[in-house]
């Protein structure tokens, strides 16, 4: 048996497999698996199969196919993902896909989208290095508790 | 005031950069070296606002933005002439040739009532500008205006497929913003040269396989005639970093191919 290239830890026949042999994805984070093991495998027929209608058309598939051969792929990390369950009709799924292009190592970092077209799980489109939330940064103010705890006001503290 | 104007066939514009329609660039790419290249507008720059609706724009400081004009383009060095410019100065290719030789004087990357100094030649031009050529340009207008229309669809056409192609591009390579800012804060402005590789995903109909056998020769042809020339180094390593890149392509097993599990 061996191992789902997706980095699941079980057997391709009880992760990708079946989803590239045709069995509906059960959630956008399975469809996205099973599109990188796709691209692993050179199976450009099931990336083709689970786009969204509007890709279909713009979906350049000579150059995906090249891009695949030309890089190896080393793994894939799934960062984030959200909605996408089961009373869910849209979901994203931020990843991290490892290559090698010519001996360097490179990532391909993109959060997704991905849509329920027909009860079936499809992939939208995506952006590529996607921003993390921005920090907020908050002031304290001088009559407030110190945040270190000590209990006294924060100018009498820390921000003396 | 009137602009008159008419070609003399000198074969003086057919050096250099040409700009093009996507279509030009793919219908071509058998003969010329194609790039994408990517030049910032200020702001307060008359070619701004067309610009900015062909290409897009980008934040160069708080509240000041740039226009970026985002053409596909024959990578020919001023130095060098068209490809099929013939011996006897006439292009080979003239039922063929590209929309933006068509266009000529005018240019559809700026507004019509921006075009005057385009009727004008530039030094060593030997258009002919006399009271014996015809009137082309007044009151700001072009009097035949069918090419720059034409040119002007196919510019709005592309801008579908570039304004995207652009977005997704400076996300893919985080690089390129900073890049483009800084070009665009130097008042002797600047551009940024892509692979035309980048833009091929974006162009569903296009085969990699049969467009790069088209561009390997071309780029080896002119790596070839640019080699030692100290004022065309930059041009002499697009066309070997493309001769590389086109290579890896047309020949993918080469390379590593894609493992199976």
């Amino acid at each position: 048996m061996a191992q789902c290239p997706c980095g699941s830890g079980l057997d391709f026949d009880g992760c990708c497999g079946p989803i590239l042999g045709g069995a509906p994805a059960p959630s956008p984070e399975a469809l996205m698996r099973s599109r990188f093991t796709a691209f692993v495998r050179g199976d450009l027929d099931h990336i083709e199969s689970t786009h969204a209608a509007e890709v279909r058309d713009t979906f350049n598939r000579s150059a995906a196919e090249s891009t695949a051969s030309s890089v190896e792929w080393v793994d894939l990390e799934i960062c984030e993902t959200s909605d996408g369950g089961e009373g869910d009709d849209i979901g994203t799924v931020e990843f991290r896909a490892r290559f090698k292009k010519d001996g360097e190592l490179m990532v391909h970092h993109e959060k997704s989208n991905f849509r329920r077209e027909e009860g079936l799980w499809a992939y939208v489109d995506g952006k590529m290095n996607p921003k993390g939330k921005p920090r907020r940064v908050e002031k304290v103010g001088r009559n407030a508790p110190c945040p270190c705890g000590s209990g006294k006001k924060y100018k009498k503290c820390c921000g003396a | 005031m009137d602009r008159r104007f008419s070609c003399t066939a000198c074969g003086k514009c057919c050096y250099g950069l040409v700009p093009l329609t996507i279509d030009d660039a793919l219908a071509h790419a058998d003969k010329y070296p194609l790039v994408v290249i990517w030049t910032p507008v200020r702001q307060g720059g008359r070619s701004f606002r067309i610009t900015a609706d062909l290409g897009i724009t980008i934040e160069i400081k708080k509240h000041k933005r740039a226009a970026v004009q985002i053409a596909p383009t024959a990578y020919i060095p001023p130095t060098l002439p068209c490809p099929e410019l013939s011996e006897d100065g006439l292009c080979r290719i003239h039922d063929a040739k590209p929309q933006r030789c068509r266009t000529m004087p005018f240019s559809a990357y700026r507004d019509e009532n921006d075009q005057e100094d385009l009727t004008l030649p530039r030094p060593g031009w030997e258009c002919d500008t006399s009271d014996a050529a015809p009137v082309v340009y007044g009151d700001k207008s072009i009097l035949d205006r069918n090419d720059f229309e034409i040119e002007r669809k196919q510019l709005v056409r592309d801008a579908a497929i570039l304004k995207p192609y652009a977005e997704w591009l400076l996300d893919s390579v985080p690089s390129l913003r900073p890049e483009l800012q800084k070009i665009a804060m130097k008042p002797s402005g600047g551009r940024v040269v892509v692979g035309f590789s980048t833009l091929i995903p974006r162009l569903p109909k296009v085969d990699i396989y049969a467009f790069a056998r088209k561009q390997l020769p071309v780029m080896k042809t002119f790596a070839e005639r640019t080699v030692g020339d100290p004022g065309l180094v930059d041009f002499h390593q697009r066309y070997v970093d493309g001769r590389t890149e086109w290579e890896k392509v047309a020949r993918p097993n080469s390379g590593t191919r894609a493992g199976s599990v």
